[in-house]
């Protein structure tokens, strides 16, 4: 469905993006992360044929952008950083613009556009120049416009900013559904942790034009950090007897104090009711043991080399 | 090479000419200019001629050349004013309107496009370089032949009409004026288009892309005057192949910028 290897562009001299490579199947979120300037918008221009490689190459949906890319966008919706929308026109001429490139025109056009401005609650606006209009309306009716062809393939630059708590929701439930019933695969440039870790089946962490890593987020994990992380609640946190009687139990890995407790780290859960049953014997009350996986928020730290104020290692 | 997609063309002028048309940065300049030019200026020439204030103009034909000098100077005193300005001395400036009609457009659709943080969104959509440069163009040239027409109708019915109790008589359209409206016109607008296309290509905002336009377009605009006044003396032939340089140079500047005008390099600037 989405493929790259060795996807390279420079600016003038100054490396945008260096040998990236990855892959995604069709019904897959694959998630951009990395500060500003890392090349995320160069990677989804680059797989949208709108930037020709320096080096490398990539097929979506079976095609070559850098040749055969206005077949491709026809296949493919994208929504930018800025929603590019002309202020001056409304919400249904902006996008009844796109539909006609598209080839979409009259009664159908008309029938899609109403139908997306109304499923993103901008069918109110319609006619009204965008002018005045807030970031976020503008940013729904962009997403409106993206969809409104129904692509096989979605690039969705910060498709959240500027959207308040429940847009954000509905956006992030869009797009779940999106590739859930449809199929359709999602390349999304966040910086909102939280959102990408509800949606990303791999992500991409890119630092000044790099791909520092990609896979998945629980097998990157798994390669940070081994085992299982296990929060207990003891009522307070673990003095150094108590750690030493974790620390004795068999398939521990590490123990350390908590606020609450310990966080320890087992090979796997079967090692957890050992470990409870070692402190219940040592007369060490257990209010709970909760598996704690490392979240994205906690790979992308760790691959930042940032600490993580929850990470499963207890760094922070 | 693929075909040119007429559709997907069409859809960008009809968006590019409809936001321009909500903007008063690009509306004003458009209608003032032409009104002021070509509509009041012979209105008022012609109402003063009409109230017999004929004022002495023989020395200042003195100064003129002797070619264009002498077809007014023929003329009874009451129509001497009326026929030089509106006949002679206004007729060249009329080559300004395709000029900066063309330009103040073709900013708003290349320069415009960046600014308004548009352009990513439109190289994102299944058209490609070549027609989305074509569109651009169109929808630069066609209003400003459009807007130079109909201003050159306006200016011929109010001069002939408020100059008919003076005069008697027609006098614009002449068969020079026919070859300059139809022919050197549209291509003083391609002259200007082609001039904008470049400076578009570099410039950040539509400001910024007229400012330096101007600096291109203002000798031209100088030059075309002095030309067209030029043109009212010669025949026909000699302004139709003048009508062919301009357009020739017109023609080499849009292609240069058509050539420059790819998706990669426009998202490079972006």
């Amino acid at each position: 469905m989405l493929e790259a290897v060795d996807l390279s562009r420079a600016f003038d001299g100054r490396v945008a993006l260096d040998g990236l490579g990855l892959e995604a199947d069709a019904g897959e979120v694959v998630v951009l992360l990395g500060p500003n300037g890392a090349g995320k918008t160069t990677t989804v221009r680059l797989l949208n044929g709108v930037l020709l490689p320096d080096r490398g190459c990539s097929r979506v949906l079976g095609l070559d952008p850098a040749t055969s890319g206005d077949q491709l966008r026809r296949r493919t919706g994208v929504l930018t950083e800025s929603a590019g929308l002309d202020d001056r026109l409304s919400a249904r001429q902006n996008l009844a613009a796109a539909a006609a490139i598209r080839g979409i025109r009259g009664n159908e056009a008309e029938r899609r556009i109403t139908g997306s401005l109304e499923r993103f609650g901008m069918g109110h606006r319609a006619d009204v120049a965008l002018q005045g209009a807030s970031t976020g309306e503008r940013k729904r009716v962009a997403l409106a416009g993206a969809l409104l062809h129904e692509p096989e393939v979605l690039f969705l630059d910060e498709p959240t900013s500027g959207l308040d708590p429940t847009a954000t929701r509905d956006v992030i439930d869009l797009i779940a559904d999106l590739t859930r019933t449809r199929g359709s695969t999602v390349v999304l440039c966040t910086h909102l942790l939280p959102e990408a870790g509800r949606l990303a089946s791999r992500m991409a962490v890119l630092d000044r034009g790099r791909l520092r890593a990609y896979g998945r987020p629980d097998e990157l994990a798994a390669a940070l950090w081994p085992g299982l992380a296990v929060d207990l609640d003891l009522g307070g946190p673990a003095t150094p007897p108590v750690l030493g009687v974790v620390h004795g139990c068999r398939g521990v890995l590490g123990v350390e104090a908590a606020a609450s407790g310990a966080r320890v780290r087992v090979e796997d859960r079967e090692a957890v009711p050992a470990v409870v049953a070692a402190l219940v014997a040592a007369d060490v009350a257990v209010y709970g043991a909760t598996p704690r996986p490392a979240t994205l928020e906690d790979v992308y730290f760790a691959l930042q080399g940032e600490p993580s104020p929850a990470a499963p290692d207890g760094t922070g | 090479m693929s075909r040119v997609d007429p559709a997907a063309v069409r859809a960008v002028v009809r968006k590019d000419l409809l936001a321009a048309t909500r903007s008063k940065a690009v509306v004003l300049p458009m209608l003032m200019v032409p009104v002021l030019l070509l509509v009041v200026l012979p209105a008022v020439v012609a109402l003063g001629a009409g109230r017999g204030t004929t004022a002495d103009i023989s020395s200042f034909l003195d100064q003129l050349p002797g070619e264009l000098a002498a077809p007014v100077a023929r003329l009874p005193q009451r129509e001497q004013l009326v026929v030089l300005v509106n006949g002679y001395l206004l007729a060249p400036l009329f080559l300004i309107v395709p000029l900066m009609v063309s330009s103040v457009l073709a900013a708003d659709a290349f320069a415009g496009e960046k600014e308004r943080r548009t352009l990513e969104t439109l190289l994102h959509l299944p058209i490609t370089g070549r027609d989305l440069f074509l569109a651009k163009l169109l929808g630069a040239f066609l209003p400003a032949v459009a807007v130079s027409w109909a201003g050159f109708v306006c200016f011929a019915v109010v001069a002939n009409a408020v100059a008919w109790p003076v005069l008697h008589r027609l006098y614009v359209p002449t068969w020079l004026w026919l070859v300059v409206i139809v022919w050197v016109g549209p291509a003083v607008a391609a002259l200007g288009l082609g001039v904008m296309v470049r400076v578009s290509a570099r410039a950040k905002t539509a400001q910024e892309a007229n400012q330096i336009g101007g600096v291109v377009v203002l000798p031209l605009i100088v030059l075309a005057v002095g030309q067209s006044t030029g043109l009212l003396l010669v025949e026909v032939p000699v302004a139709i192949a003048i009508g062919g340089l301009v357009w020739a140079v017109a023609g080499a500047l849009c292609w240069r910028g058509a050539r420059r005008f790819t998706r990669d390099q426009l998202a490079t600037r972006l």
